[in-house]
């Protein structure tokens, strides 16, 4: 066979399983076979930066570390101090839901892991995280970091998965306005640092800095979750629509360690106490 | 007593220490190789985009100078490797290196002959082309955004051409080409 001939076959060959892979989920196991074997190759990829990161560390300067560790003890305190009032709420509250005779609302673990690597991708913004199906991850799990939330695992592989960041573009949160309690969709731009509400109503009460928390009736994210601040709201211009700009307030992108929040039943002492004689 | 070699003699047939090292398998794979490290390695987030296509450079390089062990098979199975390495759809980086392997496999008697900043040249829309394909494949495939910055990845690969093709012609110990020979 001519080399034209074997191209023509070849082409058609791709497009077929391209045109496979976007509409079926037949090659998922493809797609998993492949990335454990890609596994070990990026860990070891990532081993050099990691080192020539520490060797940078090593030589922080003295004044630096002592402002860094009383800054840190500041903080420490002031977390310990919240972290006592917080527990002494979620005793009281547990109590008035069992009081309520409320479900209990499903509780979640979290699951630190490690960002690989930026997916190479110009059409989404995903990572790579170090952490997959052998440790729990399941996909749709929404992923934070220590200040408010960074995205969702949208694939899961043996020993990695795949994270899609908040700012994707076809990435959306539902949210409520701390202030007022609006509930809003947060969606993504494809900007690094942007998110956006689209679809506003024109006379939605949104103003710049409000602050948007998960508002949990998807049931993806768990309410009270950090998302966004509104930056700029715009008026209606060419759509019968609004639409307000925000600042996310996990680090997307920014920070090399995350937590997966895997949904997790929680048995209620309360409830458990009615049953024993 | 040895007589000195005419130009015919000099210009098509090499000796002893002029000949290259010959391209085995284990070589084109192991080089293949080292390109696909490069492309998965954990470059920075902000830089990601300029990144040229290391895989695809050292396929082309084989492509040229060793046609029969990258082939349209090899380039088709690297092809779904990087499909797989950057989350992307099955089929899109392997059509477009299929496409890039034949062209130079079309134009393989040509390439060889050419030093390599003539190659570069030749190459340059080859490597911009590939990108390209890349993102209208995506396109095409319902994935809805396309950052076009990363035509800019091929722009540097075809940059790139002349320093990687000159290292691994030293590396192989290929003689350098003396153009109007």
């Amino acid at each position: 066979m001519g080399l034209p001939a074997r191209f023509g076959l070849y082409v058609l060959f791709c497009l077929v399983i391209a045109a496979i892979d976007t509409r079926y989920a037949a090659l998922q196991v493809v797609h998993d076979g492949l990335n454990a074997a890609l596994h070990p190759l990026r860990i070891l990829l990532a081993m050099p930066w990691d080192w020539a990161r520490e060797a940078g560390g090593f030589f922080t300067t003295h004044a630096d570390l002592q402002n860094e560790n009383a800054r840190l003890r500041q903080e420490r305190e002031r977390l310990m101090a919240y972290n006592q009032d917080r527990h002494a709420l979620a005793a009281e509250n547990t109590q008035l839901r069992a009081l309520l005779a409320l479900a209990p609302r499903p509780g979640v673990n979290g699951l630190t892991a490690e960002i690989l690597q930026v997916s190479a991708d110009p059409f989404n913004r995903k990572v790579i995280i170090d952490r997959g199906r052998a440790q729990g991850v399941v996909a749709g799990s929404p992923v934070v970091d220590g200040n408010g939330l960074v995205g969702q695992v949208t694939r899961v592989f043996p020993y990695s998965a795949e994270v899609s960041l908040l700012t994707d573009r076809e990435q959306g949160a539902p949210v409520q306005n701390l202030r007022n309690g609006l509930r809003l969709i947060v969606s993504g731009t494809g900007a690094d640092n942007l998110l956006e509400i689209r679809f506003l109503d024109m006379h939605a009460d949104v103003k710049a800095g409000d602050w948007l928390y998960t508002s949990g009736i998807d049931g993806v994210y768990p309410a009270g979750i950090p998302v966004a601040q509104v930056v700029s709201t715009e008026p209606p211009r060419h759509t019968p629509f609004a639409k307000a700009l925000c600042r996310p307030i996990g680090g997307v992108g920014r920070y090399r360690h995350v937590q997966v929040l895997n949904q997790m039943a929680v048995t209620m002492d309360a409830t458990d106490g009615k049953k024993r004689p | 007593m040895s007589q000195r070699p005419t130009r015919h003699e000099k210009a098509f047939l090499r000796k002893g220490a002029e000949m290259a090292v010959p391209a085995t398998r284990a070589r084109v794979w192991s080089l293949l190789g080292v390109g696909l490290a490069l492309n998965l390695s954990p470059w920075a987030d902000d830089l990601r985009w300029l990144v040229p296509d290391f895989a695809l450079m050292s396929l082309l390089y084989w492509g040229i100078h060793a046609p029969r062990w990258a082939g349209l098979g090899t380039a088709c199975a690297l092809g779904l490797v990087v499909d797989v390495a950057r989350g992307l759809h099955l089929g899109l980086n392997a059509l477009a290196y299929c496409t890039a392997a034949f062209v130079v496999l079309m134009l393989q008697r040509r390439l060889e002959n050419f030093d390599v900043s003539r190659q570069g040249l030749q190459l340059a829309p080859l490597l911009l082309g590939k990108e390209a394909l890349v993102l209208v494949l995506g396109l095409m495939f319902a994935h809805g955004e396309v950052d076009w910055r990363w035509l800019a990845s091929g722009a540097m690969a075809a940059l790139l051409w002349v320093p990687m093709a000159w290292l691994l012609d030293r590396l192989t110990g290929r003689p350098i080409a003396t153009p109007g020979e």
